[in-house]
């Protein structure tokens, strides 16, 4: 790797922040963003966390909440904390299927990639941009996470020192996280014309591929462990593990990240720009 | 400088280049003309690495289209390619001059001198929806002039600029030449007269080459291009057909004359043409020696 691809990718990655702050379709996304996380924050999260924090100590509290399926928010030191990790485990690979659906494929339509691709060679920019947008989502967590930290400190100082390992334990597990469904719509955008296309494909590939393994492993059994390329396949069991035990099933979303990026770069380097 | 080697492509069922050969050194800029659909534009997008041949092998400066060794050392100017409209054209010729390898003072000087070649230092801060398609064009031309490329491919550089941003254009490239190659696809081929020294045909997907300054000097008869003011055609033909050393004069437009002679019976045909036209008081709007490049191209027998 030389220091020009470094350099070139991380000029790029510069370029897709700038894109976020000054943009105005960008400073529009973070004003949505922000509208709808304060409003996360002040109602589901704050509320949940009160109740879960009346309850966890009373056996007939933890029962209810074990029989809803939230018994696993109990794990958690700081409720404010287990419950964001609920939140956030939907609700960021959805915006990243929005976020990053157009890696590339607005700018091939209309031929800017062509003015960068004689700058810059086609992984600069493939890994640039992806590394752009894993930048941005990686903003976008720390400051919930933060928000949600003052909002567990303002009920309690000294909550700060587990809140500080907590909120270090979710930053890192959520970016590990959104990173194979990054690589899957860098991929996807490097193939379709448009982020409609990409955000489509993206859906149709989450929804069936499951079923799709699911069925042929009913017949050949041994396939069943194609399901460890589904974006998301150890949510379920992440969802149900507190603090840095999350940390246990990372090597699925790494995994899941070198085969996406890998399919991804060898489209870019093949697309007719 | 360019070595292609059997290069051909196709679109589905559609042969866009086949077998194309040539060798290109650096120096004075280069025409590539041919008529629409020949294979122009995709020849020049194989050579910017923007879609792969289908076969046959071609390299730039020893280095395979697209390769890292020729970023910044091959720019171009691509048919129909748009800037990002979410950034201003500043913004943008900034970054690209950024990732060329300039650091942020000399990308920031660099975008202003490419943006005032062009004409269009004012625009710096505006976005590429505000600009009219000539500008538009302009600025894409100034992205191609970003550091000190060895070769500058345009496709089609003057097309819907207006007359004296075409001058503008066409004082660049002489500017830049011989030091930076040019090759320049136009169906102007008047401007391409006026600047190549060297003529690649595309015709069906094959090419031919042809060098305009020496395509006459060997030949045992010469031409000469007369563009007349209105005139009775029949009779300009009979009176040059009179003179000595003429051989054959042929009327393949209204009011252009093809006169083919032999300079060693007459050397002096210039002045004995003038002469003639005086005489009957013909007025004349052009005069040149040689044919037009659309006569040497498209209709020599």
């Amino acid at each position: 790797m030389t220091s020009g691809f470094l350099n070139a990718t991380l000029l790029i990655c510069q370029f897709e922040l700038k894109r976020l702050f000054t943009t105005r379709k960008g400073l529009l996304y973070l004003i949505t963003f922000a509208i709808v996380w304060y409003f996360i924050l002040l109602y589901p999260i704050r509320f949940s966390a009160g109740l879960f924090e009346q309850n966890q100590n009373s056996t007939q509290g933890s029962n209810f909440f074990e029989f809803i399926g939230f018994g696993a928010l109990l794990n958690w030191q700081i409720p404010e904390f287990g419950v964001y990790w609920r939140f956030a485990l939907v609700m960021f690979p959805l915006l990243c299927i929005t976020i990053a659906s157009d890696q590339s494929c607005s700018d091939r339509e209309r031929g800017t990639l062509r003015f960068l691709s004689l700058r810059v060679s086609r992984d600069s920019l493939f890994f640039g941009r992806f590394a752009g947008v894993m930048a941005i989502q990686t903003l976008l967590i720390l400051v919930t996470v933060l928000t949600t930290l003052i909002l567990a400190i303002y009920r309690d100082i000294n909550l700060l020192p587990i809140a500080l390992n907590s909120a270090s334990a979710i930053t890192l597990n959520l970016v590990l996280v959104l990173r194979p469904f990054t690589a899957m719509m860098a991929a996807l955008s490097a193939s379709v014309k448009s982020a409609r296309q990409a955000t489509v494909w993206a859906i149709l590939i989450w929804s069936f591929l499951a079923g799709i393994i699911s069925g042929l492993s009913y017949y050949l059994p041994a396939l069943a462990i194609l399901k460890i390329l589904i974006p998301g396949y150890q949510m379920a069991d992440l969802s149900q593990l507190a603090e840095w035990q999350t940390l246990e099933l990372a090597y699925i979303p790494l995994l899941q990240s070198l085969v996406f990026l890998s399919i991804g770069r060898w489209i870019m380097s093949r697309q007719s720009l | 400088m360019i070595h292609c080697h059997n290069l051909s492509h196709s679109y589905s069922s559609k042969v866009a280049l086949n077998k194309v050969n040539f060798d290109l050194a650096t120096g004075e800029p280069i025409g590539l003309v041919g008529p629409n659909g020949a294979g122009k534009t995709t020849l020049l997008s194989i050579l910017c690495g923007f879609i792969r041949p289908t076969s046959g092998s071609v390299s730039l400066f020893g280095h395979k289209p697209g390769a890292s060794a020729l970023n910044g050392k091959v720019s171009a100017l691509p048919q129909d390619a748009r800037l990002d409209p979410s950034f201003t054209i500043g913004e943008q010729l900034n970054f690209y001059a950024r990732l060329q390898g300039l650091s942020s003072q000399q990308a920031q000087h660099e975008t202003i001198r490419v943006l005032d070649a062009v004409a269009l230092k004012d625009s710096i801060k505006e976005k590429p929806d505000t600009l009219s398609h000539g500008m538009a064009k302009r600025v894409a031309i100034a992205q191609a002039l970003i550091g000190s490329p060895e070769l500058i491919l345009l496709d089609e550089p003057t097309a819907g600029l207006d007359p004296v941003n075409t001058r503008n254009i066409r004082t660049i490239i002489a500017d830049l030449s011989p030091s930076t190659t040019f090759i320049i696809s136009s169906h102007d081929l008047a401007e391409l007269g006026r600047l190549c020294q060297q003529i690649l045909l595309l015709e069906n997907g094959n090419m031919s080459s042809m060098q305009l300054n020496t395509s006459e000097q060997d030949s045992p008869t010469r031409f000469i291009t007369l563009q007349m003011e209105a005139c009775p055609a029949t009779e300009v033909m009979t009176q040059l057909k009179q003179l000595t050393g003429v051989l054959l004069v042929s009327n393949p437009q209204k009011n252009e004359f093809i006169i083919e002679y032999n300079p060693t019976i007459e050397s002096k045909i210039d002045i004995k043409i003038l002469t003639c036209l005086m005489d009957n008081r013909w007025q004349y709007r052009q005069f040149s020696q040689g044919k037009t490049l659309e006569e040497k191209l498209f209709f020599e027998g």
